[in-house]
């Protein structure tokens, strides 16, 4: 917002000094009153909010937040696929890709589809990452996503900043025509679970979408609230 | 909605606890004078020792510390802000006032530090210099009217006529006493300064007693019409003689005899108090000052005085300029319908009410005026206010002694207010056209709005 400033001379009413002071007083009190008497409107949206009987602009940080825009580079996650593992088929090709060089992957085969790879460890250093977003650009698999609309939970210790497999696969899964594991079938996958994965399965996105870098309604703390509810917080 | 009720609600809450106030002052220095009298001492010295309780501790200490909380939250309000909130008493902050309690623990609990080479005698009494005169000025302010002993618990004969006020002393100086404790209160910094073995503190404390002395000029001077006008220096005596109408039903206020005084008397106290717009002696972000070196308590002093410089100063406003305990309104109803302890009781709550909007008052004028620069400051006091003051004195004087009964000086004060007030509501240049943006604020500040960067 361009805002220009009102240099004229002042006049001589100005440089009496204490009108421009009484009328100074009169806004402030304005000001006051309206912010005393009215209650204020907590839309954490705070630029959709009524002001028009209260001024106050203050958003109460933890306990209202402003929903981060579409687009905006969250924590990590790892996309589950609709059985619970993970679609990373652990290629490296984001550990590569990362600036920070704080992805860390050990390669992995189920023991019953040998053709398939899958990250026995999977680690990101949330510390260390600059959030560039390159890991998300570099797989081709749309397995690690960072669409969670969160930044990383502060935390006391270090240690709670490395998120491994465990902590980041998580989210809503998601299934896409061209999967091999869906064109040529795994052994890995009951035979029920794959046609259903087949019959929800999506053509595989060839442009970015909003809807790639954040999918609505899936945050990480709601899922970590309902980690906690069912008694495994850390 | 609910808001705007509760609101409501508090403040009618707060003029009646205000009455009850007063009432329960009354009843204590009542109680205190009887029993005194019983045990065979001057009934006066216990009415004496009850006020000091009460005043003192009370009307003094007491906003003096909730102004700290009232600073945080009232700036916040007039800054669109929400302010301290963070603790919580059964989910509801409570308009902060539990700030108050975390502020004392942390003050009590921090370590006193002394610098190395400081002078540890003056270093340790300089807070106490400073705090200890302006908490003393409040001995004479007059909360409440006279009322005989008998009108309170019902004392019989001569026991029942001792007049109980609700004022510590009435000493015959009266406004002299004022100005001489409060020009101690400049050891307490110059020496909170000096003591401290800190260039940056002495400077803040040389320039603490350099504005505090030429403030004390028209701090005085301020006065003398007053003087002039109620041909008293007794505090009470002149609350007495606001009472009085003048111009038929109105009352003679210190204001409308004195609105010049009052506005060089308010400008200087104003300074003596060491708040912005005058606040180049602490200015505890930018130019450190003379407690640069205090912690703890004895910075809990220094910082406290400055509140309870303000509750004084509303006080001595108060009883000067805005009629005491006078309830103004429906004044002469309430004396012929209510009994005298009752009537004192509202009186003294009148009296509390005005000064919580004086408080009130000063607290908006720290929030809206920025800091004077040093040469700004001087030049107000010895260019502006200093022959403001002495012209001032001079006109009340002719008008005074060319008519007595101060119709003249009331009608010339008239005059003024009229012209202050005309002055200020002419609108000197158009608001510039709004900058195309929807604006909650209305035009007059649009540019406030625009600047906090919406
Ligand atoms: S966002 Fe960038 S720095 Fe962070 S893990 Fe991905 S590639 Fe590495
Ligand atoms: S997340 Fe993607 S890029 Fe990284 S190893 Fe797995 S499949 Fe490869």
């Amino acid at each position: 917002m361009p805002y220009t400033v009102d240099n004229r001379p002042a006049n001589f009413r100005e440089q009496m000094y204490f009108p421009e002071i009484l009328q100074g007083l009169k806004i402030a009190a304005r000001h006051f009153f309206k912010n005393l008497f009215f209650s204020r409107d907590a839309n954490p949206d705070f630029l959709e909010r009524d002001r028009s009987l209260n001024w106050v602009a203050t958003l109460q940080y933890p306990e209202e937040r402003v929903t981060y825009p579409p687009g905006y580079r969250g924590l990590h996650r790892l996309v589950p696929r609709e059985d619970g593992k993970p679609r990373c088929v652990a290629c490296y090709m984001c550990a590569t890709a990362c600036p920070a060089q704080c992805i860390y992957i050990e390669a992995g085969e189920y023991a019953d589809d040998p053709v398939e790879k899958y990250p026995v460890k999977f680690v990101i250093d949330e510390m260390r990452c600059i959030v560039c977003g390159f890991c998300v650009e570099a797989c081709p698999k749309d397995a690690i996503r960072m669409d969670s609309g969160e930044h990383a939970p502060p935390s006391y210790d270090r240690a709670a900043q490395i998120w491994d497999e465990q902590r980041l696969l998580r989210g809503p899964p998601i299934s896409y025509q061209n999967d091999p594991w869906l064109r040529r079938g795994s052994p890995s996958i009951s035979p029920e679970k794959l046609e259903e994965m087949r019959a929800r399965a999506r053509p595989f996105p060839t442009v970015a979408t909003d809807e790639a870098s954040q999918t609505p309604g899936f945050s990480v703390r709601a899922l970590a609230q309902e980690a906690k509810e069912r008694g495994e917080g850390r | 909605m609910s808001r705007l009720f509760g609101m409501i609600f508090v403040l009618g809450g707060l003029v009646v606890a205000l009455v009850g106030l007063g009432w329960a002052f009354y009843l204590l220095a009542g109680f205190l004078a009887v029993t005194f009298a019983n045990a065979g001492l001057p009934a006066q010295y216990g009415a004496v020792i009850g006020n000091l309780l009460t005043l003192l501790l009370v009307v003094v200490m007491v906003p003096g510390s909730l102004l700290s909380v009232a600073e945080r939250k009232w700036s916040a309000l007039i800054q669109n802000r929400i302010g301290a909130n963070r603790i919580r008493i059964a989910g509801s902050s409570l308009g902060g006032i539990p700030f108050l309690v975390a502020d004392a623990v942390k003050m009590l609990t921090k370590e006193r530090f002394q610098p190395d080479q400081a002078t540890r005698f003056l270093f340790n009494l300089a807070p106490i210099l400073a705090f200890a005169p302006v908490f003393a000025l409040f001995a004479i302010v007059p909360v409440g009217p006279a009322v005989p002993l008998s009108a309170i618990n019902g004392a019989e004969g001569a026991l029942g006529r001792v007049a109980i006020a609700l004022q510590v002393a009435s000493p015959d100086a009266g406004l002299l006493y004022l100005f001489a404790i409060a020009s101690l209160a400049v050891y307490g910094t110059s020496l909170a300064g000096w003591a401290s073995n800190n260039k940056l503190a002495l400077l803040g404390g040389v320039r603490a007693a350099s504005q505090m002395i030429s403030y004390e000029v028209s701090l005085g001077l301020a006065l003398v019409g007053t003087m002039i006008a109620y041909r008293t220096l007794r505090l009470e005596e002149m609350v007495v003689a606001q009472g009085q109408g003048v111009l038929g039903a109105i009352p003679a206020l210190g204001i409308l005899l004195q609105p010049v005084g009052f506005l060089i008397f308010f400008a200087s106290a104003f300074a003596e108090t060491k708040r912005a717009p005058f606040d180049l002696p602490e200015g505890e972000s930018e130019i450190v000052g003379y407690f640069l070196e205090y912690s703890g308590m004895q910075f809990g002093l220094l910082f406290l005085s400055e509140f309870v410089e303000i509750v004084i100063l509303s006080g001595v406003i108060v009883a000067v300029f805005f009629g005491g305990w006078h309830p103004i309104l429906f004044e002469e109803t309430l004396r012929a319908q209510l009994s005298p302890l009752a009537f004192a009781a509202i009186g003294a709550g009148a009296f509390l009410g005005k000064m919580v909007v004086l408080m009130w008052v000063q607290m908006l004028i720290r929030w809206v005026l920025p800091r004077f620069r040093y040469d700004q400051i001087q030049k107000l006091c010895w260019k502006i206010l200093l022959p403001a003051a002495l012209l001032n004195i001079f006109i009340t004087a002719a008008a005074v002694l060319v008519d007595p009964s101060l119709r003249l000086l009331a009608g010339i004060g008239l005059v003024e207010l009229v012209a202050m007030g005309a002055i200020t509501a002419a609108v000197s240049r158009a608001p510039k056209a709004a900058h195309g943006h929807a604006d909650a604020h209305g035009t007059d500040h649009g540019t406030a709005h625009a600047a906090a960067g919406h």
